[in-house]
């Protein structure tokens, strides 16, 4: 199992760590990390902006073996905050190792599903005390949940092959809401117009919006028009 | 009270697993007629493989009286494979804020009717709080439930009507089956808790607790 930082390799969408470091100044994080495992090989790919010098002591000792950010993260469906994970050696050797290079004490680690199985895994992390730290998660949690499914999608879409598999699938419904969008309606003439509640919409919009792999409602619309799924107004 | 089983702490509840796989089988098989594969008196199938989570309510007995099984709709899940009929043909909603929720069932049996602790309105409760407050703590603003018109009925009058429907009703065994949504907020588990008149931290686990 090789562990690959996708910055270094050639074809990876560089935006991914752009993406991370606008994930932490945004949310106020010390750092983030992506980790996904090829299906394939089983190699861990990923991105990630902690020190250089922590980076290279994670990759000489190949603590992806053992992190438990990685392997047990990826079985729950909620985001695991680091405190759940038992104190066994295992968590000793990534942990101890990690506060002696000065990484943050306090973390959060955000599984992804994919549809054909593929899992990934958004990890960030803060230097704080533990009454700061449970009051910003609560805060951030549904913009985590976003970022991880956007950058979980990007990476999955890397190739040709993929992208040409992973076309975004709308149903009648949100192609309906979206070309609505598109016209300038509110989400509140919307659910009139459609004789549904306004939440119901806002549940139609937010997947199609992540189906689309846009983080608003204006640049789905301009996706969609793009795929040709709705009519420009 | 509620106790949630995922496959981080699966290891420490084998007998609320049994225990659900047995109250499953008895629903769904026995009582809803669904087509499901019952093995040794206990209902799996293969998202039971994919970790989901489990919302697991226990009597002070210690025996499990009702359930609901979770997954995330951006992965494979029920409606996306087994209920796409449910949906007219159209593609799954998929959103990293919506999670799915299967398998969700009280035990008719073994409760009572009414709304003291060990009814079947009160169990019903605690199973939707329990979901809804896990989920909000994992940021998930909705949920996609597939459940038949009876229990469509007793949310209705829990104050917990879902804000719509996908799709549209299907037979399903002796009974037909639907896609309901509702929204994991703040008021929606004030509503089913005034309802019901559960006030307490329904969880047992500290690390799922409120107060955590």
């Amino acid at each position: 199992m090789d562990l690959i930082d996708l910055s270094t390799v050639e074809s990876s969408p560089e935006h991914c760590l752009n993406f991370l470091d606008q994930l932490c100044e945004q949310l106020g994080l010390d750092s983030g990390s992506y980790a996904t495992s090829n299906p394939v090989t089983g190699a861990v790919q990923g991105y990630a902006n902690y020190p250089d010098e922590w980076k290279m002591h994670y990759m000489r000792r190949n603590l992806h073996h053992i992190d438990p950010t990685i392997h047990k993260a990826a079985l729950s469906i909620a985001p695991v905050d680091w405190s759940r994970f038992e104190r066994d050696e295992r968590f000793k050797a990534v942990f101890f190792a990690a506060h002696d290079f000065g990484i943050a004490n306090k973390g959060i680690t955000v599984p992804v599903r994919g549809p054909y199985g593929d899992r990934g895994l958004l990890s960030v992390t803060r230097k704080c005390s533990d009454t700061e730290w449970s009051a910003l998660i609560p805060e951030i949690i549904a913009e985590l949940q976003m970022a991880a499914v956007h950058m979980h999608d990007a990476v999955m879409q890397s190739d040709v092959l993929s992208r040409a598999l992973r076309q975004p699938k709308l149903s009648a419904r949100e192609r309906e809401v979206l070309q609505w969008v598109a016209a300038g309606k509110t989400q509140q003439d919307i659910g009139d117009i459609l004789l549904i509640s306004n939440r119901t919409v806002e549940v139609h919009l937010r997947s199609a919006r992540e189906k689309l792999g846009a983080l608003t409602s204006v640049q789905a619309v301009g996706r969609a028009i793009g795929l040709g799924l709705i009519y420009p107004k | 009270m509620i106790i949630i089983v995922d496959s981080l702490n699966k290891h420490e509840f084998p007998e609320l697993l049994d225990g659900m796989f047995r109250l499953r089988a008895r629903v769904f098989k026995d009582r809803l007629g669904w087509d499901v594969s019952v093995v040794n008196g206990r209902e799996t199938d293969l998202f039971d493989d994919l970790d989901p989570a489990h919302v697991i309510s226990v009597d002070e007995e210690g025996h499990v009286v009702g359930c609901m099984r979770l997954l995330q709709t951006t992965g494979p899940h029920m409606l996306s494979d087994i209920f796409s009929p449910l949906l007219d043909g159209e593609p799954p909603l998929r959103s990293s804020t919506i999670w799915e929720a299967t398998r969700f069932c009280v035990d008719t049996q073994r409760l009572t009717r009414g709304k003291e602790k060990r009814s079947i309105s009160y169990v019903t409760s605690e199973v939707m709080i329990g979901a809804f407050e896990y989920a909000m703590k994992a940021g998930v603003k909705d949920a996609v439930a597939v459940i038949d018109p009876i229990m469509d009925r007793v949310l209705k009058r829990s104050g917990n009507a879902p804000h719509g429907y996908l799709g549209s009703p299907k037979p399903m065994g002796k009974v037909t089956a639907l896609a309901a949504l509702m929204d994991c907020s703040r008021e929606r588990i004030e509503s089913i808790r005034a309802f019901s008149g559960i006030k307490h931290d329904v969880f047992a686990q500290p690390e799922f607790s409120n107060a955590a």
